[in-house]
């Protein structure tokens, strides 16, 4: 899935809960087997989740590329990604993809989910088809938008070209390219998105919402003063994660455009990923990474404390 | 006439019953044909991939193809698909098993064992998800290259085991596991490890199915570790090889690129769609418990 299940950082909730659950009483023993259970977990994840980013932080000062030792060059790295004109455009490019694809994920997915739950006639089938993109992979939406929006002979400007409009380079103009990856970006998250609105909706108690019938509230009253202020925490976790997924866009970049033309479509990632595969520069790569770490760690303590504020 | 009023009456008390009224009835043709227009590229993508190479660059918009080959289908088999989707199938199958089984263990671990430093250990493991992996991706495989991994199952299996989605389901759903159960299996003498084997997998259906159809799909579709990992065109996942399929001038004639793409996309797309359509229940269950039930 697009996202990678990212939405999980908002549940810590639980993390702290001291004895929730536990079978026996206060007196109860401890049972020493319980980190033989959870290390047939921790062991996978501390050697591939934690000691990478390690690992990623020491690289990051140093000069390495496959071959050949490490290098100690203090910031260097960091100095010159500050300086490299290709790093501003990553950064600036995946701020346009936000504004772009965070605003179109969250409202779309917000109406689609409304309208689901109406539970009209067919509902179920209209569910289905708006998750069903989420579940196939980058290479499958790259692939198909690119074809899709072929400047020549694509389905999207034949249509554009119904309304009299001229053929939109979608993929092939420094203008265009980064909209044309949003579009399947957009196609491609919404599910995730609409999935835990739809959740929400159906969280909310029906009598509260009868109860607003019953008083006269038309349809705009009622989702504006009785479904939107219950809606509030999911959507600032929802926007959450859709900027955080979108700071980490990559695969459709990588095989839809290469992140050309001249960039215009590029992003950190694949900025990081030119960097140490093609150039073979794993510590300045590294650097850069821990550059994108520190804007997604901002954005999601921004989220905590604005949700911690409210409660 | 009166017909026609039985059947208006008829529609009325349709309506009512649902508790729908006329605007309703817009709202749905709109809704329905955004749903049907969403699914669009998909059905774009099949007819594609039906179609003779020399009618799929045209000017002309044909949904239903008038002559249909499966020569593209062909084609997309003379790259060692085969061999990519038996790599993409280790590789998914594997990996989520491990995490699973490991996902299991750890979430009842976590939340019907005692032991010092449990809710440490599960705050270390939700604190982790702010860590994008796509940023500790670089580091990895230097390290997988220096200990001479590269190219190899292990290396694509391995760093997609710890996946906490997995702890955190099983850990929800044991949370709320009846305490009755435990206490009778302790009066029998079965231990920890008899009691989950035994009694407590096997009544966690439900989130087992729902961490598996979720984790697969995500292993199945991961892109960027297995591109970085496999050097060796006989180990790439089908995502990764697939990809390169796009038509790019100098790779594909431009004139046939896209039936044979689309060919491959279908191929790549089919598995993952048909999981979704049997065991939606569990993917939406799955991701919506994720989230939202704290």
């Amino acid at each position: 899935m697009a996202a990678g299940m990212p939405h999980l950082s908002m549940a810590r909730a639980n993390a702290g809960r001291p004895s929730a659950g536990s079978a026996g009483g206060e007196s109860a023993p401890t049972d020493w087997m319980g980190y033989l259970f959870v290390g047939l977990f921790a062991l996978p994840f501390f050697l591939f989740n934690i000691l990478p980013v390690l690992f990623g932080a020491y690289v990051a000062f140093t000069k390495w590329s496959i071959i050949g030792k490490p290098k100690w060059i203090g910031l260097a790295n960091f100095e010159a990604a500050f300086a490299d004109h290709w790093v501003a455009v990553a950064f600036h490019n995946v701020l346009l993809y936000g504004a772009i694809v965070v605003p179109g994920v969250t409202v779309l997915g917000l109406s689609f989910a409304l309208f689901v739950n109406q539970r009209y006639p067919l509902a179920a089938l209209a569910r289905t088809l708006f998750f069903a993109p989420n579940v196939v992979s980058a290479t499958v939406i790259g692939l198909v938008w690119v074809w899709l929006l072929d400047t020549q002979y694509g389905l999207v400007n034949h249509y554009v070209g119904l309304l009299g409009l001229g053929p939109v380079p979608w993929l092939t103009s420094t203008d265009w390219s980064l909209i044309g990856v949003s579009l399947a970006s957009i196609w491609w998250d919404l599910g995730l998105v609409f999935v835990l609105f739809l959740a929400a909706l159906q969280d909310i108690p029906r009598d509260i919402t009868e109860a607003a019938m019953v008083d006269g509230a038309d349809r705009v009253r009622r989702f504006w003063f009785v479904i939107l202020p219950h809606l509030r925490p999911v959507i600032s976790m929802v926007v959450t994660l859709q900027l955080i997924s979108t700071l980490r866009i990559f695969s459709q970049v990588y095989v839809m455009t290469n992140g050309g033309p001249a960039g215009s479509s590029s992003s950190p990632i694949y900025y990081i990923y030119n960097t140490a595969i093609v150039r073979s520069l794993f510590g300045y790569a590294s650097a850069i990474g821990m550059m994108l770490f520190a804007v997604i760690l901002v954005v999601t303590l921004l989220q905590r404390f604005a949700i911690r504020e409210r409660a | 006439m009166t017909a026609q009023t039985t059947m208006l009456d008829r529609g009325k008390a349709w309506l009512e019953e649902r508790r729908l009224t006329a605007v309703d009835i817009p709202l749905w043709f709109i809704g329905m044909g955004i749903a049907i227009l969403w699914a669009l590229p998909f059905v774009w993508m099949v007819s594609t991939s039906f179609k003779y190479p020399e009618d799929v660059m045209t000017v002309d918009i044909e949904w239903l193809p008038h002559r249909v080959t499966v020569a593209n289908y062909l084609k997309v088999f003379e790259y060692p698909v085969v061999r990519w989707g038996i790599n993409s199938l280790i590789q998914a199958s594997v990996s989520t098993a491990l995490c699973v089984l490991a996902g299991a263990m750890a979430g009842y671990a976590l939340a019907r064992m005692r032991f010092p430093g449990r809710g440490l250990i599960f705050g270390i493991f939700l604190a982790s998800l702010m860590i994008p992996t796509e940023v500790s991706v670089i580091p990895m495989l230097l390290g997988i290259i220096k200990i001479g991994w590269a190219s190899t199952y292990q290396a694509l299996i391995l760093p997609t085991v710890g996946n906490v989605f997995s702890v955190y389901i099983f850990r929800q759903f044991f949370l709320t596991f009846p305490a009755e159960l435990e206490e009778a299996a302790r009066m029998d003498g079965a231990g920890h490890f008899r009691l989950f084997w035994l009694i407590a997998l096997p009544l966690a259906r439900a989130p087992t199915i729902a961490a598996s159809v979720i984790i697969f799909t995500l292993n199945w579709n991961n892109f960027l570790w297995p591109l970085l990992v496999t050097f060796d065109e006989s180990m790439k996942t089908l995502p990764v090889g697939i990809a390169a399929f796009t038509p790019v001038v100098g790779t594909h004639t431009q004139l046939e690129g896209y039936s044979v793409a689309m060919a491959g996309v279908t191929v790549l797309s089919l598995p993952s769609l048909l999981l979704f359509a049997v065991l939606q229940r569990y993917f939406i269950q799955g991701i919506s418990q994720g989230s939202l039930k704290q």
